[in-house]
């Protein structure tokens, strides 16, 4: 499986919300509320790696629920591929 | 992260690739007949194409897609939903219209049988949704969804036990797919009361004019009333979300 690093799924960060007409901050500690990062930008998110990786990412929402900074969630996800 | 407050509002527009599942006859065909006429582009699939609804891709083959398809096939969904947004372009509207009826006490239906109306009127609708949903949030899209239960969902009526069970579990999870889609793509559900037509054969002329004697209306349900609404679901900007809306002619009050 092709798996996407730290810096690819950034990027797809940054599409998901541009589509929104916001901006991913360079800063790793920006705090997700203060950037209007949802769960379903998450969801969102997670879907565009899969079709990058091919593979389906399934995961409980606990696991969400520690999820507060931008490098909460390029760590999650880049933990998540190697799983 | 799972509990953040909705932002701002975002209207979400009205859907203008529709998927249909069991568009081949009664309601079903009725709805894919009407967002047709209203100009719409729809994907229907049923498990047997009849000669109406074949008709209709042929008569509007830029904005029909039209297949045969079992709900309860996933890998075929998933194949059908592709090829229509490669025809149609990407899907921002499903109908969970496919079901089948029961016509048999609960003692005396087989085991068999109740996990089949299970099957394909609850976990297929759940995993059509779950795929069409999928593609709408990769894609940055909102959409609409609109399941089509049942006034079974709500009231009790003998011989339906199990399509009971499964139209009250849509309803349900209408809800907290409302929830869980965050205003992103708007859920809700149309619980027909019983139409003059095959699904209700279970209940018998003498329950059927029972129940026509207590609708205020006078008149059992038909296909062409219930349209309106599915379309308004579909189309219409009215911030309902998470609702099972009846058309029942108040027999169910």
């Amino acid at each position: 499986m092709t798996e996407l690093s730290r810096a690819q799924i950034r990027d797809l960060m940054g599409q998901v919300l541009e589509n929104q007409g916001k901006v991913l901050p360079d800063d790793d500690a920006a705090d997700l509320r203060e950037i209007g990062f949802r769960s379903l930008d998450f969801s969102e998110l997670a879907l565009r790696v899969e079709d990058e990786t091919g593979e389906e990412l399934n995961f409980d929402a606990a696991g969400l629920r520690r999820i507060t900074s931008v490098g909460d969630v390029l760590d999650f996800l880049a933990e998540l591929q190697r799983q | 992260m799972m509990s953040d407050p909705a932002p701002h509002a975002q209207v979400v527009p009205p859907s203008t690739v529709v998927l249909v599942s069991g568009g081949s006859r009664g309601l079903g065909l009725a709805i894919v007949t009407d967002l047709l006429d209203a100009g719409l582009k729809v994907a229907a699939f049923a498990r047997t194409v009849t000669p109406e609804l074949a008709k209709l891709g042929d008569v509007h083959p830029e904005r029909c897609h039209v297949g045969a398809v079992d709900v309860t096939d996933l890998a075929a969904a998933q194949a059908f939903v592709r090829a229509a947004e490669q025809h149609l372009g990407p899907i921002d509207g499903l109908v969970n219209n496919a079901a089948v009826g029961q016509d048999s006490l609960h003692v005396h239906t087989a085991t068999a049988d109740l996990a089949r109306i299970i099957e394909t009127n609850l976990t297929a609708p759940l995993q059509l949704t779950r795929l069409a949903v999928r593609r709408m949030l990769a894609q940055g899209r909102r959409g609409r969804i609109v399941n089509i239960t049942s006034i079974c969902g709500q009231r009790g009526f003998p011989g339906l036990v199990a399509y009971s069970a499964t139209k009250g579990a849509m309803d349900a999870a209408t809800r907290s797919l409302a929830r869980e889609l965050g205003g992103r793509v708007l859920v809700n559900a149309v619980a027909p009361g019983f139409f003059a037509s095959e699904m209700s054969a279970v209940l018998g002329q003498t329950q059927l004019d029972q129940i026509v004697r207590r609708t205020p209306t006078g008149h059992l349900t038909e296909p062409e009333e219930v349209v309106p609404v599915v379309r308004m679901l579909l189309r219409e900007q009215t911030n309902i979300n998470g609702q099972v809306l009846v058309v029942d002619g108040a027999a169910s009050i």
